[in-house]
């Protein structure tokens, strides 16, 4: 789920940036080392939208360094249980596959993919409807729900599962 | 309220969960007589005959060793069957409980040993508790269906993988972590061994290959097994079906219990008359205890339905009662005699009032003082009638005559009582009243009568309501 919220950073600027474009320099920094990264607590930080303020800033004794305390806002991502994502096939195994929504990795494990999808190895790795008429296989599409999150200071990981009502390949790129 | 399809519940569930409960412990290898399951079902079936039982007497009994019994309780207690009490008590503190024993389960014979030590003893008392087994058999039954079709159908499980070589146990959640690029196979952080995604707990078998074969197989297994606990059950939900209606019946705590038990001995004991004996006749297998709260809603009831009977009859009474009494005097009054029988009625309220009330409660009430006073009443009335009889007489005799007569002839009579109502005057301020009453309302004699009803009434029923409040 995206939120726009509203964060605080202290900001560390080398003083080869202060002059009249200290401003800019201040807030492209600022995008370099956080956009992309992610937090437990807000999820994957995806872009900045303004900034709110800029404090004081501080020199820092024996070094030059100014801090300055920086409030912006960014649209955030955080996956919760029981949401449902569409994302990208990124690699197909015997345990299940992998997929990306975004920054975020899920995986599926074969126990929660339908039974009447099978494994089928070789060059390019799949789970295909006895049919043959629905395929998962690598950069498919496919709609899942999570059902179980990890989520470290640094990073979050979910499980999800395909095995539920309208759930599946939205988009086969071999058919397209 | 019955007890009786908690009881089957309970017995129930005894046989479909605990039949099989052993109390041997693990390091009890010299019992000899092997195993002895199904006595878990023997204890509770017992328990659904009782009430509070203290432990030793229960195990005497069912003739266990009370260790033996004590660790099955325990059991249910963890399984929240049973709820228990433990208090230290002298001899007297188990006589208070053997006395609730005999007042409310007759047939209970092993109630009272030898226990006559002064030292404190630490007593175990046991007692089902109906209302939380209704909830842990349902909650029990909810848990295994949802584990079953839960694995069924795969949901919301998180699959584990275990490092056959180390034992190092993943779940899905490490997935990122153990994926190795050379094959599709997950391989432990530490051996780097291939893992194999575990297998479910209920339908153990090899699908560590997770072969397909494998997973239809577990799947055809969990559906038999569902299928089948819903057969095997189905008694169970039934009467959970049945008793989700009924009152639970409720012991309360032993303290309560026991208070209640002895409170309703004493009222078997004090009148066996009423309404105990219903009680006592179902016994301890049917209503389970004489509650207290029970007994004070019947005495309530009965004391206002006493009540009740009493003010409608009093009512009915002064209704029935009084109408011979006031259509006498009103046949007798005309409107010559208007001034003496006015003087008369007066004095008669003022020493009456009290009476008339007494005359109609008369047949609720039966105390001496009354009696006396009706009786004291009735000399009172005979006198007034034979009075205005001849008051009567002597207006007749005046309306024969002319006009004038009658005044004078009125005159003697005011004579007579004048004296009287002189005194009255001067007495009461409650006879201003009654007087000003009359002159406001009714010009006929006959409102004399009536207010006399009115005035008796009243203070009848408020000397009611005080008689009754008083008992």
């Amino acid at each position: 789920m995206f939120f726009h919220i509203v964060l605080e950073r202290n900001m560390q600027l080398h003083p080869r940036h202060f002059g009249r474009n200290l401003r800019e320099n201040l807030v492209s920094k600022l995008m370099k080392d956080v956009e992309g990264t992610c937090s437990g607590r807000h999820g994957f930080v995806v872009a900045i939208t303004g900034i709110e303020n800029v404090g004081k800033g501080l020199i820092r004794d024996g070094t030059g360094f100014v801090t300055f305390p920086v409030k912006y806002q960014c649209v955030v991502f955080r996956p919760f249980k029981g949401e449902i994502l569409e994302a990208a096939v990124t690699m197909v195994n015997k345990m299940g596959f992998f997929a990306e929504a975004g920054p975020v990795q899920i995986f599926v494990s074969n126990h929660l993919i339908p039974d009447d999808m099978e494994f089928q190895s070789g060059d390019m790795p799949n789970y295909t409807t006895s049919d043959g008429s629905v395929k998962i296989q690598k950069d498919s599409e496919v709609r899942l729900k999570i059902i179980g999150t990890r989520v470290d200071a640094t990073e979050i990981f979910c499980i999800g599962t395909i095995k539920d009502d309208f759930l599946g390949v939205i988009n086969d790129p071999t058919t397209a | 309220m019955s007890i009786e399809p908690f009881n089957r519940l309970v017995k129930l569930a005894a046989r479909a969960f605990y039949d099989d409960v052993t109390t041997k412990g693990d390091n009890q290898p010299k019992m000899g007589r092997g195993d002895n399951r199904g006595i878990a079902v023997v204890v509770l079936d017992a328990l659904t005959r009782r009430q509070w039982v203290r432990e030793e007497d229960l195990a005497k009994e069912l003739k266990l060793h009370s260790k033996q019994l004590r660790r099955i309780l325990r059991l249910f207690e963890e399984e929240k069957l049973v709820t228990r009490d433990h208090r230290k008590e002298t001899a007297k503190g188990a006589k208070i409980y053997s006395a609730a024993v005999a007042a409310t389960v007759d047939n209970q014979v092993g109630g009272k040993e030898g226990e006559e030590k002064i030292k404190l003893h630490t007593h175990s008392y046991c007692c089902l508790d109906y209302a939380q087994i209704y909830d842990v058999v349902r909650y029990r039954l909810h848990r295994m269906k949802k584990k079953i079709k839960d694995e069924l159908e795969d949901k919301n499980t998180v699959q584990e993988y275990v490092c056959p070589g180390c034992g190092k146990r993943y779940n899905a959640l490490d997935a990122l972590r153990l994926v190795s690029l050379e094959d599709e196979y997950f391989h432990c952080e530490r051996c780097n061994g291939e893992l194999v995604a575990e297998s479910d707990k209920l339908a153990a078998q090899d699908v560590g290959d997770g072969d397909d074969n494998a997973r239809r197989r577990r799947r055809e297994k969990l559906k038999d097994m569902l299928q089948k606990m819903e057969v095997q059950l189905k008694p169970l939900m039934e009467q959970l079906n049945r008793v989700k209606d009924m009152p639970i019946p409720e012991f309360g705590s032993l303290q309560a219990w026991e208070a209640r038990a002895s409170a309703a001995r004493r009222a078997v004991n004090g009148d066996s008359g009423s309404n105990d004996p219903s009680k006592i006749s179902q016994g301890y297998g049917g209503t389970p205890m004489p509650f207290l709260g029970e007994t004070k809603v019947e005495v309530a009831f009965s004391g206002l339905d006493g009540k009740e009977d009493v003010k409608s009859e009093s009512a009915s009474t002064s209704l029935k009662v009084l109408p011979p009494w006031m259509i006498k005097q009103g046949m007798n009054l005309t409107k010559e005699q208007r001034g003496e029988v006015k003087q008369e009625s007066k004095t008669d309220v003022i020493s009456a009032q009290p009476d008339l009330s007494d005359d109609k409660k008369s047949t609720v009430e039966n105390d001496d003082k009354k009696n006396i006073q009706d009786e004291y009443l009735k000399a009172y009335y005979a006198a007034l009638y034979k009075k205005q009889q001849e008051l009567e007489e002597a207006a007749k005799r005046q309306q024969e005559l002319s006009d004038i007569p009658p005044a004078t002839n009125l005159s003697d009579s005011n004579r007579q009582v004048g004296m009287k109502v002189k005194r009255d005057d001067n007495e009461g301020d409650d006879d201003i009243d009654w007087e000003e009453a009359p002159m406001a309302g009714n010009t006929t004699e006959s409102y004399k009568v009536n207010d006399l009803n009115v005035e008796a009434e009243e203070s009848g029923d408020e000397e009611d309501d005080v008689d009754w409040e008083e008992g």
